[in-house]
């Protein structure tokens, strides 16, 4: 099998790709709420479950998740959110595509804990909000008082990015598990996969 | 608002940029903003580098977004001058990072509005060469481009089929079959075209090693020496007073 990726394989890429973006512009609107704004990584990896298991069975060849991961990256960049997320992006799909050609391209295991890693890439565009932590609670301290400030930053600290990726996590195998269902009942039965 | 972006059609502006300039202006406001100081100078700074995406609106026929956005920003400097530490404990945390947030976000945001709504694909694809980014890169951005608004139309056509049969009304009850009933005929639908796009575009050689041309004629003129020079002048300053 020839392993180089051709214009058919990079044009898949493309339409996945909008199509998962499609489900990011969704989840991304829940987060208008501010709670939803930190857990919207959690309804993208869910909503993200089926184009992305569809994907999969259209990718044999190594480097199309890791395109996937750079425009992702690239769009929500020229959305005007941090330039961060184009890194994460090529990371986490970088990681994703080893793993899923680890399973020789079938492993169902493998085919999970790569939709898990590859949706954590999500995390770069909220990552500024951790890093501009400091000089934000420096304002807080000078208004506020250090003692309750320290407690504040104490709560927030790691913790929570920490629960946000276990979330992502925990989200994503629920949605590969849906994309799955999803592809059995119908995909297959169509002809399509 | 898909369809407005990256169309096809070419967009009046008066002062036309380069593509490669709106990119970099996008990165400076970018890196600048959401870079965490926020005393002394560098607020200023930050300031000054707002007026580009409001000046850039104004001058493409933009004026509402120009307005609103000049409105919004404003709005959240007054606020950051005179909300803060007006009440105590958790209220204040909130009013700082809604405002922090805003300040930081929106300039951004309205830049990438600018560039998505003033550029046209061709253009972007043809800047893209220009800086030697890979194919492979390339022809999933333009057909991601190209499917955006293929999506949308596609939806709507499942959402009237489904009013059609009366299935429309279910949705409040059974969440996973809205998903289901919207995504399913959606993908099949985007798959077959898929097919049929990447059978026309192979016919038209873009597989083919050769170089391809490009009708859009892309180059720098004074307008983006202009708008380099201010953010490239804000950058260093702000690296240099911080």
């Amino acid at each position: 099998m020839n392993n180089k990726l051709n214009v058919k394989d990079l044009i898949n890429v493309g339409i996945f790709s909008a199509i998962y973006f499609v489900m990011f512009f969704i989840s991304g609107m829940t987060g208008f709420v501010p709670i939803f704004a930190v857990i919207f990584p959690a309804i993208l990896s869910i909503l993200g479950g089926i184009p992305f298991m569809l994907f999969l069975t259209k990718t044999r060849k190594f480097g199309m998740i890791t395109i996937m991961g750079i425009l992702m990256g690239i769009l929500t960049f020229l959305m005007g959110q941090s330039w961060i997320a184009i890194i994460t992006g090529f990371v986490c799909g970088l990681f994703a595509d080893w793993i899923y050609k680890a399973g020789k391209y079938a492993s169902w295991k493998h085919i999970l804990s790569s939709y898990c890693i590859f949706s954590l890439w999500v995390i770069g565009s909220m990552l500024p909000m951790w890093v501009m932590k400091d000089a934000f609670f420096a304002g807080v301290r000078a208004g506020q008082g250090a003692e309750f400030t320290d407690a504040l930053l104490a709560y927030i600290n790691s913790r929570v990015l920490l629960g946000i990726i276990v979330l992502t996590v925990l989200c994503a195998v629920a949605g590969a598990f849906l994309g799955r269902g999803i592809l059995k009942k119908h995909f297959k039965r169509a002809g399509i996969v | 608002m898909k369809a407005q972006l990256f169309q096809s059609a070419s967009v009046h502006t008066q002062i036309r940029l380069d593509p490669r300039t709106k990119l970099y202006l996008l990165l400076a406001v970018n890196v600048i903003m959401l870079n965490s100081n926020t005393v002394g100078t560098s607020a200023y700074i930050k300031a000054l580098l707002a007026v580009i995406p409001f000046l850039l609106l104004l001058t493409s026929r933009r004026r509402n977004g120009a307005v609103c956005f000049a409105i919004f920003y404003l709005a959240a400097q007054c606020g950051r001058i005179f909300l803060y530490n007006q009440t105590t404990g958790v209220a204040d945390i909130i009013i700082r990072m809604l405002i922090e947030l805003m300040l930081r976000f929106v300039p951004g945001m309205t830049l990438g509005y600018y560039m998505l709504s003033t550029t046209r694909v061709g253009e972007f694809l043809a800047a893209m060469e220009r800086i030697h980014l890979t194919q492979k890169l390339t022809i999933p951005l333009s057909v991601m481009f190209r499917f955006l608004p293929t999506i949308a139309e596609e939806y709507r056509s499942i959402r009237d089929a489904m009013r059609m049969r009366g299935i429309a009304g279910i949705f409040g009850k059974n969440p996973s079959a809205a998903l289901e009933y919207r995504m399913v005929p959606l993908m099949m639908s985007i798959v077959k075209i898929g097919n049929e796009l990447s059978a026309a575009a192979l016919t038209r050689g873009l597989g083919s090693p050769v170089k391809r041309t490009n009708i859009c004629k892309i180059g720098f003129c004074v307008w983006d020496a202009v708008f380099s020079l201010m953010a490239t002048a804000s950058a260093v300053s702000y690296l240099l007073l911080t």
